[in-house]
């Protein structure tokens, strides 16, 4: 049993996390092309010991092929990976104690729950005995006790992940591998475990990079975000900044839900919308004044009932707290506004409103 | 004649356990007259010709079949040329078909193709063909006979263990042994082979049937076989010869029952179905 690897429960029955924790992983200048497709374009991701960073992106934006590239299962036409500042790109996938649990179902269906666990162990030459203690303890943790014998046909989908991930971390990986593990759960299953993979890896402090295409997925549960597209990291960030202020239109688009006004940008920064000028928020964005469109929340634009007003309501849609409103402006713009559900009763369908823009920075990007 | 026998083992295990049990009274009651109605036509087809031979051969000439000349060695040499050729039919096809799967899956239609091949050329010209360019010296063995027998078996055989491997997401386990620190040894043997065992015994299963039952290549090769024995000796004597034949199917059949049941005690452990000779068929509509 190699020197990290610590199985004994402490006092209060959680794991004991040994000093060798804080692993930190380094992705330097990944490039990988699949014939003429250019799946990873020069991607740098530092990830600080017992980080969870999530990578977000459309399929095809290049996201799996990096996990795979850390994972040792594909490897880079140029740059390299770093685990706590050596360069890993010669390791074989099987020696680089990298935990990984699998999109699809990946028990080994000729063995029972248990020895799916312990399999990492056994690999490690620790004995049955001790093994078998670990895995069960393992198995406790993720509340699979009572189905340690059970074969993976047996077990519910949600059940047979979260086995996968008792058995990723049985080897106390260095690093634990995430890829689009919660992606075929249904939607009650996949919170639960959503939130029993956040909780673990915390207590754990396990560094861990996890892949997926669910924006809400990886806003709830990574300490940073990195918005692919492309192949390139368009941006990486905490969830809130990510929201708030998106480096680029794509991060701004494909994190929540963003209105597109068509736009005019003056000079000095400023834009003109719905009547209103307003600060740029990323003036970087180097586009001449001249039609643009701006990029407006749901909730950053105010709307009064009004006659004659700019908007007419179209649709209303009650969502709990808060109350979903289409209205449809002159041009043939439809732009959407969440309301607190307490003043949304006058915004029936057919009701003439105003819609204005707050003097808040806003994004722009090229008109479409 | 070997491979009616396993296929007769198989028919009752098909009916009963597959057929979906419908919650309606009426069509339940139909679907089991169906299936009655199937397994009677079936087994009246398959039984009539062995009672037949059962009283045209009657039961005294079961006791001299087995001090008739030749009987024992050519029983022998077919039972050696089975264990032969299922143990290079299995080295060459396992690994190539794994290796296919998990490295080459672009060619593994090419492969399909290749090991169709022997089906579509008759056994004949196979034969044939060998004798005229095989060494001396391997003409003279037997065991030309099952190199012979590898090349008729290579379509059972990928078919069954591409089959397997197909209803496995064979990367995504082999890639989740490799994470958890297996090398290439201990991820073929302690999670792939495991999780082909039905594959792997429906493959020996119809190898062993096809090397049993083999007459045309064995005959034309002038060895005695167990199917030329029983040809030769049916022109001296028919009753012996044909209770030599029923003889056969008997030890064949329980042979065959044998693997089955080995197949279906381990693999119910782990959800797989039984091994029969329709094993392959069914794997074929789950891989896909």
């Amino acid at each position: 049993m190699t020197a990290n690897i610590t199985g004994n429960a402490a006092a209060d029955g959680t794991r004991q996390v040994t000093g060798t924790r804080g692993t930190s992983v380094v992705l330097q200048d990944l490039s990988r092309s699949f014939g003429a497709t250019r799946a990873l374009d020069g991607l740098s991701i530092e990830m600080a010991p017992g980080e969870l960073v999530a990578l977000l992106g459309p399929s095809g934006c290049g996201k799996t092929t990096a996990l795979r590239i850390v994972a040792g299962f594909e490897t880079a036409d140029t740059g390299s990976v770093l685990i706590d500042r050596k360069d890993i790109t010669s390791v074989p996938a099987a020696k680089r104690d990298m935990g990984m649990v699998f999109q699809s179902y990946s028990l080994f269906p000729n063995m029972s729950a248990l020895d799916n666990v312990a399999f990492g162990l056994r690999m490690r030459k620790v004995g049955t005995a001790d093994r078998r203690k670990q895995a069960g303890e393992l198995l406790d943790m993720v509340g699979l006790a009572d189905q340690a014998r059970q074969y993976p046909h047996q077990l519910s989908g949600g059940q047979q992940q979260r086995v996968a991930l008792a058995r990723a971390l049985a080897i106390e990986p260095r690093v634990l591998l995430l890829d689009e593990p919660l992606s075929a759960l249904d939607a009650k299953v996949r919170l639960q475990l959503r939130e029993q993979i956040r909780t673990l890896q915390q207590r754990l402090g396990t560094t861990t990079l996890f892949v997926t295409h669910d924006q809400e997925e990886a806003l709830s549960m990574a300490d940073r975000v990195g918005v692919m597209s492309r192949g390139k990291l368009e941006q990486i960030a905490a969830p809130d900044e990510l929201y708030d202020h998106p480096a680029t239109a794509f991060v701004a688009e494909f994190v929540g839900v963003m209105n597109r006004l068509p736009a005019e940008l003056q000079g000095g920064g400023m834009v003109t919308a719905l009547d209103s000028t307003v600060p740029v928020m990323n003036p970087d964005a180097d586009l001449s004044p001249g039609p643009v469109d701006v990029l407006v929340r749901p909730e950053g634009l105010a709307m009064q009932v009004i006659e004659n007003g700019n908007g007419i309501v179209t649709t209303r849609t009650f969502l709990g707290s808060v109350t979903r409103v289409h209205v449809l402006l002159s041009g043939d713009v439809t732009v959407q506004i969440d309301k607190p559900s307490s003043e949304a009763a006058a915004l029936a369908p057919g009701t003439s409103v105003s819609v204005s823009l707050p003097a808040d920075p806003v994004l722009i990007t090229p008109r479409r | 004649m070997a491979s009616i026998s396993g296929a007769q083992g198989a028919v009752p295990g098909i009916g009963s356990g597959r057929i979906r049990r419908s919650s309606r009274g009426s069509s339940s009651w139909r679907g089991t007259a169906w299936r009655w109605a199937v397994l009677i036509v079936a087994g009246v087809y398959f039984l009539i010709p062995l009672w037949a031979a059962l009283r045209f051969s009657g039961i005294k000439a079961f006791g001299s079949v087995i001090g008739e000349d030749g009987f024992t060695s050519s029983l022998g040499l077919s039972v050696r040329l089975a264990v032969v050729t299922t143990l290079i039919t299995i080295a060459l096809m396992l690994p190539t078909t794994v290796y296919v799967h998990l490295r080459l899956p672009n060619l593994r239609r090419l492969l399909e193709g290749i090991t169709i091949l022997p089906i579509v050329i008759p056994p004949v010209v196979l034969i044939v063909g060998v004798l005229q360019i095989a060494p001396g010296s391997l003409k003279g063995t037997p065991y030309l006979l099952a190199l012979e027998y590898v090349i008729l078996a290579m379509p059972f055989a990928f078919r069954a263990i591409d089959a397997g491997l197909r209803a496995l997401d064979l990367k995504t386990i082999v890639e989740a042994a490799s994470s958890l620190g297996a090398g290439w040894f201990n991820t073929l043997w302690r999670v792939v082979l495991p999780n082909l065992r039905t594959a792997l015994l429906s493959a020996v299963v119809l190898t062993v049937a096809l090397v049993l039952g083999e007459y045309t290549m064995a005959s034309l090769a002038l060895f005695q076989t167990f199917p030329v024995w029983i040809y030769v000796n049916s022109q001296t004597s028919g009753q012996v010869s044909v209770a030599a034949s029923l003889l056969a199917l008997f030890v064949t059949w329980l042979f065959l029952m044998a693997i089955t049941m080995l197949g279906t005690r381990q693999s119910r452990k782990t959800g797989g179905g039984s091994v029969t000779l329709f094993t392959v068929a069914r794997q074929e509509t789950r891989g896909n």
